[in-house]
């Protein structure tokens, strides 16, 4: 594999990573929510 | 348990492992022994550093913890994802780019020798007792409940594991732990659904949790920032990170977990599948002791958890001091049953003033329950039944004994099983092929054949599966095994995170300034446990800063005319 090529891989590595740390966000709002509905 | 029971238990223990051998029969290559094979995908990898990390205490101890504490403890697993995308995106790549079968060899290769051996040691130490751990503490609650024999119990969990793990490795290791997450999974979904249809018809769900959250069960997050708060958002990201960085990026029994495979985007796909299920997963095992605590808000529960104890100490002659706390428990259980039924059905018709006295009312009965449980194990202690294991921890398995269908009683008590066989393989395989790799070949037989050290690592993984059943068998003689065993990670982990990011972030640095600031932060971190009261995850983050602090400078300073090698 050449540069060129890891390139587009790093791009889309980096996409996958900040849906997974968007995802997490989201839990930890949700469960801030949970804790104030019920606390 | 009666005979459906066992035959679900039998069934589901001894399917997966010989579902596995069958997958792997044949020889292996060492290649294939330590690091499976290419056809091993990302889900896979997922469930299988899923089930590395789960463990027996996370199914049984855990909804104790919820039904004592609260769901809080949730934050611990806050530093998680960040930790798996930083290993995703800088430890997984070096690690395939080398081909190393160990993470040991990185830092042989980076640095030297000896501060290859050194993480290797370090990681064999702590991990080795672990696995005695591991197998010892499910065995000691449920030979206590279930009247079988301790050993009997640890040979059954710890002999198939060995005989399994030795002959697959790591393909059968993450074949088997796949089918046992699944078992795990279902059993605790069933289990989830059972304790909700459970729960008294007086409250509705969302009424349920309304007074759970009243009484405190329910603070998932709390943002304080004071430092005396056990669980806190700001500890768990921080501190939960830099252990979750080192268990994840420098245990080899994690690493071998992901670099099944050899690929790299399935390695990282398994990573990030853990990062994004493994906060819900644990707030619903947590949410799970929610529920059983107010099942048990309208079940008269017992004054302690652990009977097998109160037992004993019934048989030395505490029976009357003990009857005593057991009237008083159930006096202050009809007061509450009464308290929340009140607080239930009339709230909309409670001024605020009227429901925060009620709330106020049931908030100390509760704490009255909790002292008397104090009390109860007070007289324990004096009897000489002295508990071994914490009362949270039999909790939610009295609640499966006595509250679940027959059936489910066997599947989930095999889930227990499952999940004490698939963490246990998963340190043996590691300590197996570290002792092999990192060890055996360079420093005993440097130029011997692949098939000798398949054989070698075999015999090696035999030999650490022994030693496992020995500690789990004397693990009664030492006091909190437990809990000394969740320190002992964060007392090593710290150092050996260190040597790696030294490896990863330092470009000019030797071997020996990074070997001898690694012991020096060792010996701060034993002299730190020894002398102060620290919250154990801080020693993850002190480990690591010391070694990443005094590498530089030792190399600037003692090792100036040594050769530093550039980063990775």
């Amino acid at each position: 594999m050449n540069a060129a090529d890891d390139k587009p891989d790093a791009r889309s590595w980096r996409k996958a990573y900040g849906l997974a740390l968007s995802l997490f966000a989201v839990e930890v709002v949700l469960l801030y929510l949970f804790t104030i509905r019920f606390s | 348990m009666n005979r459906l029971d066992y035959l679900v238990l039998i069934a589901t223990i001894l399917a997966i492992p010989l579902y596995g051998l069958w997958r792997t029969r044949g020889s292996a290559s060492l290649g294939q022994y330590l690091k499976g094979d290419a056809s091993i995908r990302w889900a896979t990898i997922g469930l299988s550093v899923l089930a590395t990390q789960a463990g027996p205490i996370t199914f049984l101890s855990m909804p104790g913890q919820a039904y004592e504490s609260g769901i809080g403890f949730i934050q611990n697993y806050f530093g998680q994802p960040l930790a798996l995308i930083v290993v995703c995106a800088v430890f997984v790549p070096i690690y395939q780019r080398l081909k190393v079968y160990t993470a040991y060899q990185y830092l042989g290769e980076r640095f030297d020798q000896k501060t290859r051996l050194l993480g290797a040691f370090l990681f064999l130490v702590q991990r080795g007792i672990a696995a005695g751990i591991t197998i010892y503490a499910p065995a000691i609650v449920l030979s206590a409940l279930l009247g079988w024999r301790l050993n009997l119990t640890i040979w059954l969990a710890g002999g198939l594991v060995i005989i399994y793990t030795v002959v697959g490795g790591t393909k059968i290791v993450s074949i088997t732990q796949r089918y046992q997450m699944i078992v795990i999974l279902v059993g605790m979904a069933i289990a989830f659904a059972v304790a909700v249809y459970r729960l008294s018809p007086d409250l509705s769900f969302q009424g349920t949790l309304s007074v759970a959250g009243t009484m405190g069960k329910l603070e998932a997050v709390d943002f304080s920032v004071d430092p005396h708060k056990r669980y806190t958002f700001w500890s768990g990201l921080i501190g939960g990170f830099f252990l979750a960085l080192s268990y994840f990026g420098a245990d080899q029994s994690q690493v071998q977990r992901y670099l099944a495979g050899g690929s790299l985007k399935e390695s990282r796909l398994g990573l990030l599948f853990n990062a994004v299920v493994k906060v819900p997963m644990q707030f619903f095992i947590l949410l799970l002791g929610a529920i059983v605590f107010m099942f048990y808000q309208f079940e008269k529960p017992p004054v302690y958890f652990n009977q097998p104890a109160y037992q004993r100490a019934v048989e030395s002659g505490y029976g009357p001091q003990l009857a005593a706390l057991q009237t008083q428990s159930d006096d202050v259980f009809v007061q509450k049953r009464a308290a929340i039924r009140a607080l239930s059905s009339v709230s909309s018709n409670l001024s605020s003033n009227e429901r925060d006295v009620a709330m106020t009312k049931l908030r100390a009965l509760d704490t009255q329950a909790h002292q008397l449980r104090s009390r109860t194990k007070g007289v324990l202690e004096q009897a000489g039944a002295d508990p071994k294991s914490k009362e949270s921890d039999y909790v939610f398995i009295t609640f499966i004994l006595q509250q679940m269908p027959h059936g489910l009683v066997g599947l989930l008590i095999a889930v227990i099983l499952c999940a004490t066989m698939s963490a246990t393989s998963a340190i043996l395989n590691a300590l197996g092929s570290t002792t092999a790799i990192d060890f055996y070949r360079p420093l005993i037989r440097p130029h011997a054949t692949d098939h000798h050290y398949v054989v070698a690592a075999k015999a090696l993984t035999a030999a650490w599966g022994l030693m496992a059943i020995g500690v789990a068998s004397f693990a009664s003689l030492v006091e909190n095994l437990i809990e000394a065993g969740n320190i002992l990670g964060s007392v090593f982990y710290g150092s050996i995170l260190g040597l790696f990011l030294a490896g990863f972030f330092i470009r000019r640095v030797s071997g020996s300034a990074v070997f001898f600031a690694a012991l020096l932060a060792q010996t701060l971190v034993f002299v730190l446990f020894a002398t102060t009261n620290i919250g154990y995850l801080w020693y993850n983050f002190i480990g690591c800063a010391t070694v990443l602090i005094l590498a530089p400078a030792l190399q600037q300073t003692i090792f100036r005319n040594t050769e530093a090698s550039a980063g990775a």
